[in-house]
């Protein structure tokens, strides 16, 4: 027995000797981003509950060595003309390969959706249903931003799509598009859907003051009609039945949003609805960030491709707030006043942290003005509209 | 009418330009008003019919009353259908029910056991005051209260 010989072999065998393979240094910054992120998710409280995931899972998959996910199984050649082999994957895939299914296949984010659905209350949309105007225009965002990926000349129309659908600000969605238009750029378009969702206190702020008065930020709106319980029970039926048909391909995550919204509204199904809300959601936004993250590895994440779609991505949350302000501006006119404007930029979806921004703002120039419930209604009605703007890209480029 | 025309025409795989993508944001934007716009439309119909009814109980409070009668009276023959149930089953159950020790065969017991009717009896001589001989129990029946 050669002593020498087994250390050798053994010192081949560790992580480190991956480091000096041809992208060995990408997978070292990857290692340092991951840690930035787990800061971020940790320290600065960024989204922890998915980031701290993300960046875990992007650590984990750029440790060389691990096998945990193997990328060209999900994104390789063999793969995009053959279709992914599952059960091949099953067998022999590593942790976060199995884990990945869920991802793949679209079930996290419809499962998420549901867990969304019973925590959502669609009460104040319900009774100022002129609020879903203000929710279909924030989605204007998502639109400038395809036209603006395009432009750029680096995306094909399924990934410009993929990077467009981040303006909607809304995690599932968004990986619920990317997953079959884009999967190569999940990861990217992923982090970057979720850390401006963690940002909206900041970066919305500025552009509701800029494009608003003084007076406009004053109004005081009133209370709107009381919602009976019969059609809290009679809206997310008649959603899913009118809204799948005409675009079906919206239907899995638009059901999962409704199931779960039947689920808290018909009181008698309060075991179901508590655990969509809070265990399974919990389970699948284990699953979900763990996974995503995986999809960032360095050969492919560091790339020019990923830096403009951190700026686009950008570009698309401003966007998207401006459009809910415009129409916000025009409501306030068109209802003599009594509709605040602030409330237009809830309708990016990021629920509720957009209606939670509308309020902070308007409580700033009224004290007493609270428009929280106010920008519930553009914000859970933006919810459906990146959905079906969803959608309807699916329906394009798929 | 839009998404038929443009499905399957273009592949995720595709490069479009800056002219296709600008149509494609004008077609998608129109579409996400139409449907929210239609459910605007359908939740205000159904909110509004819900008014109404509110309206029309508040103004005609006759109407609620009598509603309110005839879902009583529907309420009432239901329960007197299931009491009928009951007693027939109750009957059913009287004819195999145990004859309690001590009685001669005239105290019947209905889903009560020997303790608890003997608990029964002993409370109502003491509680009337009534020297158990002298009094004559037909039958001790245990009634389910109603959920």
């Amino acid at each position: 027995m050669n002593v020498g010989e087994i250390l050798k072999n053994l010192g081949e065998s560790t992580g480190f000797m991956g480091f000096g393979g041809a992208d060995g240094w990408k997978a070292l910054i990857m290692i340092i981003i991951a840690l930035f992120f787990l800061w971020l998710g940790i320290k600065k409280k960024f989204e922890p509950l998915l980031l701290v995931g993300i960046a875990f899972g992007m650590l984990l998959t750029n440790l060389p060595g691990g096998e945990l996910y193997h990328a060209e199984w999900w994104t390789g050649a063999d793969a995009v003309a053959n279709g992914v082999n599952y059960g091949y994957i099953l067998q022999h895939g590593g942790l976060l390969d199995i884990l990945y299914i869920g991802v793949k296949t679209g079930v996290y984010p419809c499962l998420i959706f549901m867990g969304v659905g019973a925590m959502t209350d669609f009460g104040p949309m319900l009774s100022r249903p002129s609020s879903m105007i203000m929710g279909a225009a924030a989605q204007g965002g998502i639109y400038l931003v395809l036209i603006l990926a395009v432009a750029t000349g680096m995306y094909s129309g399924g990934e410009a799509a993929s990077i467009s659908i981040i303006a909607g600000a809304d995690g599932p969605t968004a990986i619920f598009l990317t997953k079959t238009l884009a999967p190569e750029l999940l990861a990217p378009i992923a982090v970057a859907a979720y850390s401006y969702m963690a940002l909206i206190p900041l970066l919305q702020p500025p552009f509701m003051k800029l494009l608003t008065t003084k007076k406009e930020r004053m109004t005081v709106m009133t209370t709107t009609r009381k919602v009976s319980k019969k059609e809290k029970i009679i809206f997310p039926i008649l959603v899913t039945i009118i809204v799948s048909l005409l675009l079906p391909s919206v239907a899995p995550l638009l059901g999962s949003l409704m199931f779960g919204n039947l689920l808290k509204e018909c009181g008698v199904t309060e075991r179901l609805s508590d655990t969509a809300q809070n265990a399974l959601m919990n389970i699948v936004t284990l699953f979900l960030g763990i996974s995503v993250g995986a999809t960032a590895i360095g050969a492919t994440f560091l790339s020019a491709k990923t830096i403009v779609i951190v700026v686009l991505g950008l570009a698309g949350f401003i966007l998207a707030t401006i459009c809910g302000l415009l129409i916000g501006k025009l409501m306030y006119v068109l209802s003599k006043g009594k509709i605040n404007p602030l409330i237009g930029s809830a309708g990016v979806s990021a629920v509720p942290m957009a209606a939670r921004v509308s309020n902070t703002v308007g409580l700033q120039y009224n004290k007493g003005n609270y428009l929280l419930m106010h920008a519930m209604g553009p914000n859970v009605a933006g919810v459906i509209g990146s959905a079906v703007a969803a959608g309807f890209l699916l329906a394009v480029f798929a | 009418m839009g998404i038929s025309l443009l499905c399957g025409v273009l592949k995720s795989t595709d490069k479009i330009q800056v002219v296709d993508a600008l149509l494609l944001a004008l077609i998608g934007i129109a579409i996400v008003f139409i449907i929210l716009a239609v459910i605007m439309l359908i939740v205000s119909i159904v909110g509004k019919a819900f008014d109404k009814s509110e309206v029309l109980k508040e103004k005609h409070p006759e109407w609620g009353e009598k509603l309110a009668a005839a879902k009583s009276k529907m309420m009432f023959w239901k329960k007197l259908k299931k009491d009928a149930e009951d007693a027939e089953s109750a009957e059913a159950a009287n004819l195999s029910a145990p004859v309690a020790a001590g009685t001669c065969g005239e105290l019947k017991l209905i889903n009560t056991d020997e303790r608890d009717a003997a608990m029964i009896m002993a409370i109502v001589a003491d509680t009337t005051g009534t020297p158990l001989n002298e009094l004559r129990f037909k039958s001790i029946k245990r009634v389910e209260e109603e959920k």
